[in-house]
């Protein structure tokens, strides 16, 4: 395994060599500057904005009974997809010329749809998972205490 | 880390270095985070990652002109479907790296910050790794809708971040191999809990406490987390899908294009207006120039009689939207021919527009299927499909269907 680690390792470093090396001789300084601004600036999103955001939203589902908890943290999951794409889309709508047959329609509504169709889905899922809880007169679930 | 473990007392001093930190230092509780989580979704972020750059690899061939490189024309297709898979696949990252970076995040709270230089040397490693890749996919995703608020040449830095990307994805394998393969190896249910203390260092570990029964996890499962991500993932891939599969099109809730809206039936990549030729073109004399051993000129009756070569060829651009269209035109390899070069002739037809790609070279099976299309589906070009002569040909990248053709130069 440590042949395979050293391998993976040095193809890797060079690899990253070589995309920096391009990308030292492809742009000038100042758009350098500007790059390293934006890995620098995701970093700083995801970390100091995006990821609290996530983790104070699953400390307020907190008080969910458990086994509707799981289901409301699942649907937030999938909705947290379609929203991530769904954002650029209505932040760029309908600004391109007709011609392009690009962002043409109104994403707000096709997210509210995709968004409706998730909370559906997620409501079907957790009325089976009662139905056969019920049925079986004991949950299914991990026990949890 | 590794597999390798230190004796009895040497492992105990590290458990009191990892526990020794301050009170208000972040504890991370949830039994859903697990490294046996973490490799699963990373296994299917490094598949991706390698279709990703695959499949762009094989699209920056398209601006390569080196006279060893082969263009095939067959399958006519090809560039649609591989491009359409980078795109789609390059979409699906998005949340799939944002659920890997959730189910890893308390890593970015080990205490002590930098207890040795291999730590820091992994620190940089995952940054360099993180950084990449968001910028990569954020970026990647904003040229599908043009918008460039970056202002860098987007292909330069999408090509070099691309080994940026994939090296560090290697060195991160690198890394975390002996994690990666007890992830992979444990059952979902059964892996230990990820928290801000390393597995090594961790009383409460399988590893460190011997045989445990599986954490409970009151709310979502793992399971239910890979089945929650992978159905959002199926969403956005179904509803994104239509700007280049025509049977998905009525579903493309979050699709860019709509082809059927383009004019003709086909999207444009870019306008007359935005290429700056909308008078140009439209004047009447308008002549097509043709260079080489025997120069000539074409006007636009001129065009006419010769448009006489049918094909039916999709649009494949490289934001991922694509559109098959029945085109007619006159055969590039005829009017290089006239002008008395042959097959073997390099040839580079050249755009009115001002700005951005304004040419393509063609050479081989590529200049003895080009068409410069008069027609699209029966019609003469509108404006912004290239009036009124375009390149199409099979398998091209819509970037170098070039259009509103001006001068065709055959060199050798």
């Amino acid at each position: 395994m440590k042949a395979l680690r050293i391998a993976l390792a040095v193809v890797g470093l060079l690899m990253i060599g070589y995309g920096a090396i391009r990308l030292l001789h492809g742009l000038p300084p100042a758009m350098l500057a500007v790059l390293g601004g934006w890995l620098l600036a995701v970093l700083i999103i995801h970390h100091g904005v995006l990821s609290p955001l996530v983790l104070a939203i699953g400390a307020a589902l907190r008080g969910l009974p458990d086994r509707g908890r799981g289901f409301v943290q699942g649907g937030l999951i999938t909705a947290a997809a379609v929203v991530a794409i769904a954002i650029p889309l209505i932040m760029r709508q309908f600004t391109q010329p007709p011609a392009k047959a690009m962002l043409l329609q109104d994403y707000r509504l096709t997210l509210l749809v995709l968004l409706l169709i998730i909370a559906g889905g997620t409501c079907a899922a957790y009325a089976i998972r009662v139905a056969r809880d019920r049925k079986t007169s004991a949950p299914s679930g991990p026990p949890t205490s | 880390m590794g597999l390798a473990w230190g004796d009895e007392a040497g492992q105990t001093e590290v458990v009191s270095e990892a526990t020794a930190r301050p009170a208000w230092w972040p504890h991370f509780s949830s039994t859903v985070r697990s490294t046996a989580l973490t490799a699963r979704l990373g296994r299917a972020l490094g598949i991706a990652f390698a279709i990703c750059f695959l499949t762009g690899l094989l699209s920056y061939t398209q601006y390569l002109t080196w006279a060893w490189l082969p263009k095939p024309v067959v399958p006519t297709w090809g560039y649609r479907l591989t491009q359409g898979v980078h795109v789609i696949t390059g979409v699906a990252c998005i949340p799939l790296v944002l659920v890997k970076l959730w189910s890893v995040y308390p890593t970015s709270f080990r205490w002590p910050l930098f207890p040795s230089v291999k730590r820091v040397l992994e620190i940089a490693s995952a940054v360099i790794l993180v950084a990449a890749v968001l910028v990569q996919l954020v970026t990647g995703f904003l040229n599908l809708l043009d918008w460039r608020p970056f202002r860098w040449d987007f292909v330069v830095v999408h090509y070099a971040l691309a080994y940026v990307v994939i090296g560090a994805v290697l060195l991160h394998v690198a890394i975390k191999l002996p994690d990666i393969r007890y992830g992979l190896g444990t059952r979902l249910a059964d892996g230990d809990v990820l928290t801000e203390i390393p597995w090594d260092q961790n009383p409460a570990s399988h590893s460190n406490a011997g045989p445990l029964p599986p954490p409970v996890t009151p709310g979502i499962s793992r399971r239910g987390v890979l089945v929650a991500t992978g159905t959002g993932i199926g969403l956005v891939v179904i509803t994104s899908l239509g700007q280049t599969v025509r049977p998905l099109e009525p579903l493309g809730l979050l699709a860019v294009r709509q082809p059927n809206k383009g004019p003709q039936g086909v999207p444009v990549g870019r306008t007359a207006e935005e290429a700056g030729v909308a008078d140009v073109i439209t004047s009447p004399d308008w002549r097509l120039t043709i260079t080489g051993p025997n120069p000539y000129g074409l006007s636009l009756a001129d065009l006419e009689p010769l448009a006489i070569r049918e094909a039916r060829l999709p649009i494949a651009a490289g934001q991922g939207w694509s559109a098959v269209a029945d085109w007619r035109g006159l055969s590039l390899l005829d009017l290089v021919v006239r002008a008395g070069g042959n097959r073997e002739s390099r040839v580079i037809v050249r755009s009115l527009a001002k700005g951005g790609i304004t040419k393509a070279e063609l050479t081989g099976s590529q200049l003895e299927q080009a068409i410069l299309a008069t027609h699209v589906n029966g019609q003469r070009l509108d404006p912004d499909h290239g009036y009124p002569l375009r390149l199409v040909g099979p398998n091209r990248a819509e970037l170098f269907d070039t259009k509103w053709l001006g001068t065709i130069e055959v060199l050798s």
